[in-house]
């Protein structure tokens, strides 16, 4: 922001949430990369680290909801600094949903056997690249203000959809097929996929957020959430 | 959307004012929708109160001070043509102060003093149901029902507001101007006020000048930003308080000035 408030105590605090938001944004960006890392690697300490980065991103939600509630009562925000916190609330409760659906699914991804389908595994973890992917791009658009790169990687999100369903199918036609080391693991492969798409939709919706921040409206194309 | 002439209360086109060589108002266009407030706000100086007091020609007593542009009242009245005595004028639009101002009379005198000299009641009992009715529009009535024979300025500064507000509406206008009628008041006083602002909207057209944006986010649907003597923005209130077009709106509003 060009101009600065004259009132320094409220500048200060706005900076602060933006600083806390960034905090929390590296905190979760950190944790997909680890847990979509552990789906090939199958590394339980990895997956102890996301859970522990977890228990950070809960803390820092706390910040940044603590913060707004007193910069809403005793600077009563409006225009660009409202949308600010107005965003900033809405964003951090995604941000620690998608924390949430990494650490599930590391938890899932070590228990998964060694004899489990290499090219299901692949497929999981391109799936989770690419929502990794997003989910940097949108956090980028958010503290760069980038209107263009938000609806980007809003759109980005139908990719990740596809990509979701085709890799479900895949697992149901083979355990059609009674592929015994498929049919063992039952729904955890289902569910790391789903965790992945989940992450994919908040990233969706933290996209709405940043344009919603920047120009003062909602996006009008408007996905179901439960696809 | 087709705007309808009698949409509007006033409307104004290209109005400049000076005093003197002083350039006060700089090509300001603005239409005022009726049964709106309309708040008009800005850093102090950038002439708020030059232009409101434009609109039923307060400004004319001021020698120095030269009025540029079109007023039409109802879409049709020139202002300040020669269809319209100032005292009708005055009549139609009232205007309500900064400070208090009763005169030193009774509390009933105040009220009918305006309904008296034109000439709107013709019996006593027409002139104390003007009163009357005045003072409970401006919610002052059951206050001082009791005491209609004293005084007017022993009253608190609250309720000589409401006073001038009744006196205002007593003459049944259709416009009233305010030029930040709440600065002199303290919190539960001027509460009271933005309460019958609200109430007042239904029956007339509100002009507020105010310092408090978060009085204008209160109590106007719609909000003027002034900036050296130039509209900056006009719109609807939502709007200016969260989303203005105008990067310097948000920086007056949000507190980033200069
Ligand atoms: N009677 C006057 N004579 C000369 N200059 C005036 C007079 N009234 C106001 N001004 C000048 O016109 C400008 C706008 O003033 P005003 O309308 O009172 O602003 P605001 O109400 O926004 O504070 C200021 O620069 C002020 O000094
Ligand atoms: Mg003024």
């Amino acid at each position: 922001m060009e101009n600065t408030h004259t009132d320094k105590n409220f500048e200060q605090k706005l900076k602060q949430l933006q600083d806390d938001l960034i905090k929390m944004s590296e905190i979760v960006e950190k944790q997909i990369e680890i847990a979509v890392n552990v789906i090939k690697t199958k590394d339980s300490q990895d997956a102890q680290l996301t859970q522990n980065l977890d228990e950070q991103v809960d803390v820092a939600e706390r910040d940044v909801r603590d913060l707004s509630f007193e910069i809403m009562t005793l600077h009563r925000p409006v225009a660009s600094d409202l949308r600010l916190v107005f965003t900033a609330l809405k964003v951090s409760k995604e941000l620690e949903r998608m924390g949430d659906h990494s650490r599930n699914l590391a938890k899932r991804a070590i228990s998964i056997s060694s004899s489990f389908d290499d090219e299901l595994i692949e497929q999981m973890y391109s799936l989770g690249k690419n929502v990794q992917s997003m989910v940097n791009q949108v956090l980028d658009s958010f503290f760069k203000k980038d209107e263009l790169k938000a609806k980007t990687s809003w759109n980005q999100d139908a990719e990740i959809d596809k990509e979701y369903k085709s890799l479900l199918k895949n697992l149901i036609e083979r355990m059609h097929n009674k592929e015994t080391s498929v049919v063992d693991e039952g729904t955890k492969p289902i569910l790391i996929a789903k965790s992945l798409e989940r992450i994919g939709d908040h990233a969706t919706n933290i996209a709405e957020e940043v344009i919603f921040n920047i120009t003062g409206h909602y996006i009008d194309l408007k996905k179901s959430d439960f696809e | 959307m087709v705007e309808q002439v009698n949409s509007f209360a006033i409307k104004t086109k290209n109005v400049s004012v000076h005093y003197g060589n002083k350039m006060a108002i700089d090509d300001v266009t603005i239409n005022f929708t009726k049964n709106d407030v309309t708040s008009l706000i800005g850093p102090s100086g950038c002439g708020k109160s030059t232009f409101l007091r434009c609109l039923n020609r307060m400004n004319d007593v001021i020698d120095s001070c030269k009025v540029q542009g079109e007023f039409l009242l109802n879409g049709v009245t020139d202002i300040y043509g020669d269809s319209i005595q100032v005292e009708t004028l005055r009549e139609k639009i009232g205007m309500v102060f900064q400070k208090p101002n009763p005169f030193p009379k009774s509390i009933f005198e105040n009220v009918a003093y305006g309904p008296k000299i034109h000439g709107l009641a013709s019996t006593q009992s027409e002139l104390n149901d003007i009163v009357m009715e005045s003072l409970n529009r401006a919610g002052l009535y059951d206050e001082v029902k009791d005491r209609m024979d004293d005084i007017a300025t022993g009253l608190s500064g609250g309720q000589q507001q409401r006073l001038c507000i009744a006196r205002a509406i007593a003459i049944r206008p259709e416009i009233i101007l305010m030029d930040e009628p709440c600065s002199a008041l303290d919190p539960i006083a001027t509460a009271r006020i933005e309460e019958l602002i609200n109430e007042l909207r239904e029956n007339y057209t509100i002009i507020i000048v105010t310092h408090s944006m978060s009085q204008a986010s209160r109590i106007s649907q719609r909000t003027a930003f002034f900036h050296l003597g130039k509209l900056i923005e006009h719109g609807d209130t939502s709007k200016i308080f969260t989303k203005p077009d105008k990067e310097q709106t948000n920086d007056y509003i949000t507190g980033r000035f200069g």
